[in-house]
């Protein structure tokens, strides 16, 4: 993508820098409400590891046990559905809304999506990464992987069936990884994108480019 | 019997056979979906019979809290766990029992599920009472050295036999249903399916163990269908066979009774074996004191040697066909049925003596699945999706009609069962041909291809049914 592409793009984000987060009951329970006013700021996890929880926003009590239902982004409450206190809900049901602005990563995520060859789930279903590829990835992080076309690459879990997938893009790395193993996927949904090696300056500017253009809001 | 309401923590087919007999035996129920299933006919049939309390949204049907969560919220006083996860799952089956407020679970007592739902278990009471079982570990192995030591005995060991092409099959231990079984002919190809196989397992059941055993040649899948009592009564519903299946191991024909020989010619007195594998399960059944439905699952050699495979404590998906051909009392039975009365404490109402066997009944499993290329499932939208109705055919699917069906890929995918029945092996065959001639079953998925399905597969091997 070329630089002025980039900074349209950008100005285009800067139009509408937020994203709504809707937070669902995980499953069945009784919900307790933490968070019970709207605007209220709110944090995602913090620390190297994420190991310090957002901002508790409510409870989800099952079977004697209390689960607690973080905020996984910055932002501002935005919404609160309308749920009496310790009424009964289902999984699924939304229960509140963050308006979250974005961050950095996100806005380079987003353009990055544009720039690396992106490589997308051809069928709906669970996709994982062969073993091999799946090691160096745990050991030397995802930009140590080389993809060669043709080399078997991901295996996709279709009703407990297997089926191994070869790679049919240009030679490159693994730059960024969009997916979690064994998440359920549609058709077209971005597993990862990898970029040529003679490509890597021409994305480490647009990262820059992103870091030094695009000014983060903390809210909470 | 005591108005009961069932919690049905399974889905599709299986969660529509439960709740129409739990709606014959005037019991109340409610059924569970999670996100992917909201378009199965499950859900809509628990809304038209049950209304709005009646269907639960819980995250996954795995998870053993949101099932109890809802249970307690709907006052269930029993629950069915179909054939699914639960279904063999001891822990599962003890603390419905065991917790505060206590359910019944349908299904034998927890602590027969606990020692006959696991294989290996399963093999060393059958060796204990003499059922005769297939050489191999009877442990799972973890340990890739020890794995390598077996198998070399077992390829020796049928080196010492005379066979010409020794091969063992590696099983995932935890596995079922045909998943994670390989089969190996020579040492060095074995290190690598062990590898494979591991991961393989590690991945789909959290956990790596496996069983190595001796592969049996061209063998019959048989079955036999127990029905016990919590008082000491244990009746059978007969044999299946269960021989057609894909080549991922998984049945595609399912037969009532396991052989023909009025008009099929066996190498071995088929009546005799199927009458030794009756006996042998009913033996292990009442040893254990089995107390609800349970399989017993045979493999018979080409010489008619047969060999306990393994139990599944549970309903089986083609109870249906041992039921088409079962009477009692000279009535029709429901074996789904059966299991919740007497897993809510009735006493078996009648005696062997009672049960009587007519015709030939064919279970045919409807998969949108390519054959052609190995079994590959299809994924995309049905948009037709019809049958023929005669008297000697019954259809259970979780599949609608009236509108079109996206296919979830978290399950298995079976889409129906259709069971048909004959006065006799031919009979059954020609209406098997006739209906699946009628069926209607079209689609297309996201890139606008066709729907691939079994349906010629199913019609290519009904020919070959029940044959040795």
């Amino acid at each position: 993508m070329k630089q002025r592409n980039i900074s349209e793009f950008l100005d285009k984000i800067k139009e509408n820098p937020y994203k709504e987060i809707v937070v669902k009951a995980p499953h069945c329970g009784y919900v307790e409400f933490v968070v019970t006013q709207k605007g209220v700021p709110v944090s995602g996890p913090e620390g190297k590891y994420k190991e310090k929880p957002g901002t508790l926003l409510a409870y989800i009590v099952r079977e004697n046990n209390k689960k607690p239902i973080f905020a996984l982004e910055n932002g501002a409450i935005s919404e609160i559905f309308p749920l009496k206190n310790k009424e009964f809900v289902q999984a699924g049901t939304p229960l509140l809304k963050i308006r979250h602005y974005l961050t950095k990563q996100e806005v380079i995520d987003l353009i990055l999506q544009k720039t690396l060859y992106l490589v997308k789930a051809q069928e709906k279903g669970k996709y994982y990464f062969v073993p091999e590829i799946d090691k160096k990835i745990g050991t030397k992080g995802c930009q140590s992987v080389l993809l060669r076309p043709g080399e078997e690459i991901l295996i996709l879990n279709v009703m407990k069936r297997e089926k191994y997938i070869s790679y049919e893009g240009p030679k490159g790395l693994i730059y960024a990884i969009y997916f979690k193993q064994g998440q359920t996927l549609d058709c077209g949904d971005i597993l990862f994108g990898v970029c040529p090696q003679e490509d890597l300056e021409s994305i480490k500017e647009v990262i820059v480019k992103v870091q030094s253009e695009w000014e983060e809001v903390r809210i909470g | 019997m005591k108005k009961h309401k069932v919690l049905i923590a399974n889905r599709g087919e299986i969660a529509i056979r439960i709740l129409e007999a739990c709606r014959r035996l005037g019991l109340d129920f409610v059924c569970v979906y999670t996100k992917e299933d909201r378009a199965s006919m499950h859900c809509e049939l628990a809304l038209k019979y049950g209304g709005e309390k009646s269907l639960y949204r819980i995250s996954s049907y795995l998870d053993a809290n949101e099932i109890f969560a809802v249970a307690d919220h709907s006052q269930a006083t029993a629950i069915h766990p179909g054939y699914g996860f639960f279904a063999e799952n001891y822990r599962f089956a003890r603390r419905a029992t065991q917790r505060t407020r206590p359910l019944i679970f349908i299904g034998p007592n927890w602590k027969i599920v606990k020692d006959l739902g696991d294989k290996i278990n399963t093999k060393r009471l059958a060796r204990m009472l003499n059922v005769p079982t297939v050489p191999g570990s009877d442990r799972p192995i973890y340990d890739d050295l020890e794995a390598e030591e077996l198998a070399r005995n077992l390829f020796n060991f049928q080196k010492e036999q005379g066979i010409e092409y020794p091969v063992i099959l590696v099983k995932a231990s935890a596995g079922g249903g045909g998943m994670g079984i390989e089969e190996v002919g020579d040492l060095d190809r074995f290190k690598t399916v062990l590898r494979r196989l591991r991961n393989y397992a590690q991945r789909q059941f959290g956990n790596d163990g496996v069983l190595i055993e001796q592969r049996i040649f061209d063998f019959n899948h048989l079955e036999v269908q127990i029905v016990a009592d919590k008082y000491g009564n244990v009746v059978h519903f007969g044999t299946r066979n269960c021989t057609i299946q894909s080549t991922g191991r998984q049945k595609r024909i399912e037969v009532a009774p396991g052989f023909y020989p009025k008009t099929i010619s066996y190498a071995f007195d088929a009546n005799k074996v199927l009458n030794d594998i009756v006996k042998y399960s009913i033996r292990m059944a009442k040893y254990v004191g089995y107390d609800n439905v349970g399989t017993w699952e045979w493999i018979v050699s080409p010489t008619g040697q047969p060999f306990l495979m393994e139990v599944n404590t549970r309903i089986q998906v083609e109870n249906g066909v041992s039921a088409i051909i079962s009477r009692v009392k000279g009535k029709d039975v429901d074996i789904i049925e059966e299991q919740i009365r007497l897993g809510l404490g009735e006493k078996l109402t009648y005696t062997q003596r009672d049960i009587t066997f007519t015709g030939v009944g064919i279970e045919y499993r409807i998969i949108a699945e390519s054959p052609e290329e190995d079994f590959q499932p299809w994924v995309g939208t049905i948009e037709r999706f019809s049958w023929p109705k005669y008297e000697w055919a019954k259809v259970f699917t979780h599949v609608p009609q009236d509108r079109p069906y996206e296919i979830p890929t978290e399950f298995d995918p079976n889409l129906a069962m259709a069971i048909v029945w004959g006065k006799n092996l031919e009979e059954a065959k020609r209406n098997g041909l006739k209906f699946l001639n009628e069926v209607v079953l079209e689609g297309k998925n996201k890139r606008g291809e066709p729907l691939k399905s079994n349906l010629k597969f199913l019609k290519q091997k009904t020919e070959s049914i029940l044959k040795f």
